[in-house]
This record gives C-alpha cells, sequence and structure tokens, in this order.
C-alpha cells in the first residue's frame, strides 16, 4: 500500500506523526505530508513539540511562538515556545492565589515555589504535552501533523502520557476518599451539604486532558505513526529496537519510509567508484528493509539535489511521496 | 454591649445535640481526623517539592497549588515536626 493510499483508505484519519533519529527527515517529511493534505482540500495544521524546531527552517519564515501561522491555503504551521507557555502559566496561577485570598503579593514561600517548580526539567516537556492537548482538543483542522522530537524524546513523550494517567487517578482516588469523609461528618452533624470540592474538579479537569491525549496517541482509526528510516544499519537497527518500544505504549504503526535512496539511474552514467559503493551499500540494507518491514514499507524517497526549503522544494517532495 | 437573650432552642433541639454529642460526636471527630492526615497527605504527594521531596510532575501540581495556600503552613509545621508516643494517643 502507498502512503497515498494509507490515507486515502482511512479517512478518519486525523493525527499524523513521523518519528524516526534525529536528522532522518522528520520535519521534511511533516511538511510535505502537510503540504500534500492541504493540497487536497483538507484544512491542516502542521506543529512541532521540539524545543529546536526546524518549520521555521523549512518554510522559511519566523513561526516560533506566534500560534497558528498561515503558510498557503488550508495550510498553517505552529511551532510551541515553551518558555513563554510556562510564564503564561505560572502569571495564571499567581493570579488565581491573589483572586482566591485577596493578597496583594503572592507569599514568598509560594513565589519561592513557583519559580522551584518551573526549574524542573520535567517542566518544559509537561509545558509543551499540555500546549499539544490544547492544540489538539479544539479540534480546528481536519488534520493534525505532529513534527515529533527525536525518538528517546518521542517515547519520554509518550509515556508521560501513561505515567501522568496513572499518577492523576491515584491522587484522584485519595481526593475522593477524602469527600466520602467529609461527607459522613456532613451527615453525623446533619448539615444538608458539602461545599463543591474544587481540587477534585481540578483533578478531573487535568485527567480529562490527559485521557483526551493518550486516547488520540492510541488511537487507531484516527492515529498514523510512520517511521522515517534510511538504508544504514545502525539506523535500521536503532529503528526496529524503537518500533518495538512503541508498540508496548500501544501507538499504532503505521509503516515506514525510507528516505535518501540515491537514485539508481545514476548506475548506467559515468559515476565515480565513491558513489557507486554508497549505492552497492544501500542495496544490501534496502534488501535487509524489505525482508524484515516488506509490506510495511510505504514510499521510497529518493535523495534530492539540493534540501528540502521552501515551498517550491516541499512541493516537489509531495509529489514524491503522493504522486 | 447590649443583652441581647440568645435564642431559645426548642426542646427537640436540645434533644438533638444530646444525641449527637452521645452518640456521633467522636465518630465525627475521628472522620474529621482521618479526613485531616488524608489532607496532609494529598499535599505531601502534589506539592511535595516544598519539603525537597519532589514527587511527581511540577506542572499539573502548579494549579492544585492555588487551592492549599491557607493549608500549607499547617502541613509543614506537621509533616517537619518531632513525633513522640503522645501523638498516637492524641
Amino acid at each position: 500500500m502507498s502512503l497515498k493510499d494509507t490515507f486515502l483508505n482511512n479517512p478518519e484519519r486525523r493525527y499524523v506523526m513521523f518519528g524516526g533519529k534525529g536528522g532522518l527527515g522528520k520535519t521534511t517529511f511533516s511538511a510535505a505530508t502537510a503540504f500534500w493534505l492541504a493540497s487536497q482540500g483538507n484544512k491542516v495544521l502542521v506543529f512541532s513539540v521540539d524545543p529546536q524546531a526546524s518549520l521555521s527552517d523549512i518554510f522559511q519564515q519566523n513561526i516560533f511562538g506566534k500560534g497558528p501561522v498561515k503558510i498557503k491555503e488550508n495550510l498553517w504551521a505552529q511551532e510551541i515556545d515553551a518558555d513563554s507557555h510556562i510564564k503564561e502559566y505560572q502569571n495564571e496561577i499567581r493570579k488565581k492565589i491573589l483572586d482566591m485570598y485577596g493578597f496583594d503579593k503572592v507569599p514568598d514561600e509560594i513565589e519561592q515555589y513557583i519559580q522551584a517548580a518551573s526549574a524542573e526539567p520535567a517542566m518544559e516537556e509537561s509545558a509543551i504535552f499540555d500546549a499539544v492537548v490544547d492544540i489538539v482538543v479544539k479540534g480546528d483542522y481536519d488534520y493534525y501533523i505532529y513534527d515529533l522530537v527525536p525518538l528517546g524524546h518521542a517515547l519520554y513523550y509518550l509515556s508521560m502520557a501513561k505515567v501522568y494517567d496513572e499518577w492523576i487517578n491515584r491522587i484522584t482516588k485519595l481526593r475522593e476518599e477524602m469527600r466520602e469523609y467529609e461527607e459522613m461528618v456532613s451527615r453525623l452533624k446533619q448539615e444538608k451539604h458539602t461545599e463543591e470540592d474544587q481540587i477534585l474538579t481540578e483533578l478531573t479537569y487535568i485527567k480529562n486532558r490527559i485521557n483526551a491525549s493518550s486516547r488520540i496517541l492510541t488511537d487507531r482509526e484516527k492515529t498514523a505513526f510512520f517511521f522515517v528510516v534510511v538504508p544504514e544499519e545502525m539506523i535500521i537497527l536503532d529503528t526496529m529496537k524503537a518500533a518495538k518500544l512503541f508498540a508496548a505504549f500501544d501507538v499504532p504503526l503505521a509503516g515506514y519510509v525510507v528516505n535518501r535512496v540515491v537514485p539508481r539511474e545514476l548506475l548506467s552514467q559515468d559515476i565515480p567508484p565513491y558513489l557507486r559503493n554508497r549505492i552497492e551499500m544501500q542495496d544490501k540494507y534496502l534488501g535487509r528493509i524489505k525482508t524484515e518491514l516488506g509490506e510495511q514499507v510505504r514510499a521510497h524517497v529518493p535523495e534530492l539535489e539540493r534540501d528540502v526549503t521552501g515551498l517550491p522544494m516541499i512541493e516537489k517532495l509531495a509529489g514524491i511521496m503522493y504522486g | 454591649m447590649t443583652d441581647e437573650p440568645r435564642p431559645k432552642k426548642s426542646f427537640y433541639q436540645n434533644l438533638k445535640e444530646i444525641i449527637y454529642g452521645m452518640a456521633a460526636h467522636d465518630m465525627s471527630r475521628y472522620a474529621i481526623r482521618t479526613r485531616a492526615s488524608m489532607e496532609h497527605l494529598f499535599i505531601l504527594i502534589t506539592m511535595g517539592d516544598l519539603l525537597g521531596i519532589p514527587i511527581l510532575p511540577p506542572y499539573y501540581s502548579l494549579r492544585l497549588l492555588p487551592y492549599v495556600v491557607p493549608q500549607i503552613a499547617t502541613w509543614k509545621r506537621r509533616m517537619l515536626r518531632e513525633k513522640d508516643l503522645s501523638d498516637a494517643m492524641f
């Protein structure tokens, strides 16, 4: 099945992700896929969760932290600025504290906590995670293309959803037990009602958000995860390992795209031994990819004559991938 | 100071309170204490960083922070206080 067919045969599909080692072409494929889907009349958002995102580079305009930026008809791109997202979030928390208790300023101890919490390494990932949930739950677009961070981070991102989910479930349970005690006291004292537990309300909200996100990541109908691989030994081995790990998180694997294949037509020309050797090496690993992944390979993308930046090159690549 | 007469409680009201005191007061006291311990446990889990014990995701614990601001002082006192045998009795 070609890449194009995987989309045509799955009209329910909404979320598309390209994963793989760094530098193999995830951003490029994300951009080209977004371009193609948009040109088919779908409203598409391609967004990056990478702090060192390169969508700005590929579209040749600065979109960092600017929200969804229109690139062309039906196509929007967005790079999440985690730092300013965290700052905004901190301010919201501060404002809430001031409003709730009528303070003039946030108590020192609390302020220190807010700052310390934000300095933790997990903070940035969580902030990005939350920003992504914000984007996808709104449902403003027909397709969402995630330009994922390299493998390790992507796995972290996926496992975070699971860990958070379990963590929140536990504390929600504790909170519910607390609620039961409160109700018991009210009953014994024959009071008519107990106050609404706002923390429980918050927890339920957090839980729903996290669940929404893990549901998306593991939805077989709506989500497609593609691995980018190039015909080289280490990359194939790493990708296989990663695919196993992703499968353990129930991520619906929709196939592999092989990138950087040196055009075979060159063999009929007078080419230097260097290039001939590379083609032979690639042949060996392409054979291996074929035996190990077989039907799951959706497309072979040739090494292009120049790097892919700017809309004309993206269009050209989209033509190769989906033509 | 004006001497406002307190509204007289009805016989029924008095009886209700006596019965509550005899039968249920201890139970509700116990329930409130358990509830308070749980509250502290809850803050420990969500705001552990305040004591230097990072337990889990800081991003979402910040969301809960505004609601526990008043409890934080007593919670810290309780957590950092030395414990002795009398704790088990009272």
